[in-house]
């Protein structure tokens, strides 16, 4: 696992946004088994009880599930990841509106090229 | 806890420390932040009594006494050890002198550091002396481990690998107090800032807290007080 940290955010809330691109993009899988938090603390170089917070706020919002001395696993409540998909592209729009905003683009110019590049398939990600 | 009140301390007539108060707590890491000569050595120095003071420090509610040490153990940024000692003889020796002394955990930190056992203290590069001092102390089953200047005059990897260490179980659970002005290589490993500003604390705070409600880095705060 590689992360890269901004100094502004809250390190907990960057490890949790890490979680969930991971989750909706498929490189963790329903019910998959995710390390400890003393070994995500020692894979991301994190301070343990930041680590601490981030898997209390997955557990929360029902991203992870933690049974008694079995390893924390992602959720396969399909409610749940509905959800998650549904925030981060919600998030992913607002940002996109923002900046297109920000420099006078107008609507029917910005979905032209929204749609090209979709179909084209060259975006960057 | 480590409580400090109200520590302070004059060399000659220069006040270096003029009234510090904080709290150190079990199982997190709070750093000790100031520009050079504003007075962090010297309170590790006044916790571990070894120099005069006024004030109170109260170590898990008690005065600090003899037996209190048995509880801290005190990393120095230069080493302490006898120079033409191999590291083994100088393990040896703590074993001798220090019942806390733990071999299981100082063979983990040997291999986590990569050091050779027959390696002469005297002929060690900076950055391996600053691992077996640290080797040395963290090897000891105390609560709580107070660490001066650890990142001091090293190489970046020597650096990375010992902050290394604050995320293994070599730390876990115990309370450490860390003095750095290094603060970008352990930004993401403290729990707490005690920034120090011309003998007082200028700001006590949590480094995730003000990430939260701020949108600050610790440097951003640090830039407040250093630059204006």
């Amino acid at each position: 696992m590689n992360m890269q940290f901004n100094n502004r955010d809250p390190v907990y809330v960057q490890v949790v946004r890490h979680f969930k691109n991971q989750i909706a993009k498929g490189f963790l899988e329903p019910g998959q088994a995710i390390p400890s938090r003393r070994e995500l603390a020692n894979q991301i170089k994190i301070n343990p009880n930041t680590a601490q917070r981030a898997y209390k706020e997955m557990e929360e919002e029902a991203l992870i599930k933690t049974e008694k001395n079995q390893p924390s696993r992602v959720t396969s409540d399909e409610k749940v990841l509905q959800n998650l998909r549904e925030e981060l592209v919600g998030q992913a729009v607002n940002d996109f509106v923002t900046s297109v905003k920000s420099i006078n683009v107008p609507l029917d110019d910005a979905l032209n090229l929204v749609k090209r590049k979709y179909e084209k398939g060259d975006s960057n990600d | 806890m480590i409580e400090v009140k109200d520590l302070v301390k004059n060399y000659g007539r220069k006040k270096v420390l003029d009234g510090v108060s904080f709290t150190a707590d079990k199982g997190e890491i709070t750093c000790l932040i100031g520009v050079n000569g504003v007075g962090k050595t010297t309170i590790l120095n006044s916790i571990m009594k070894l120099t005069p003071f006024k004030g109170e420090i109260l170590v898990d509610g008690e005065k600090v006494r003899k037996n209190t040490f048995e509880k801290i153990t005190f990393i120095p940024d230069s080493t302490t050890m006898i120079p033409s000692f191999t590291i083994d003889e100088a393990m040896d020796f703590m074993n001798d002198y220090y019942e806390a002394w733990n071999q299981g955990r100082a063979d983990d930190l040997l291999k986590f550091f990569n050091l050779k056992r027959e390696e002469k203290i005297s002929s060690l590069s900076k950055g391996n002396t600053a691992k077996v001092n640290l080797l040395l102390g963290l090897a000891l089953d105390v609560d709580y481990i107070l660490m001066d200047e650890p990142f001091s005059g090293i190489d970046i990897f020597s650096r990375e690998q010992i902050a290394e260490v604050f995320t293994t179980h070599l730390i876990e659970d115990r309370g450490v107090i860390i003095t750095t002005h290094e603060i970008h290589d352990i930004e993401h490993l403290i729990d707490k800032v005690v920034l120090l500003d011309e003998g007082t604390i200028y700001k006590e705070f949590s480094t995730e807290e003000i990430r939260e409600t701020e949108g600050k880095s610790v440097v951003d705060v640090m830039r407040e007080v250093y630059r204006g």
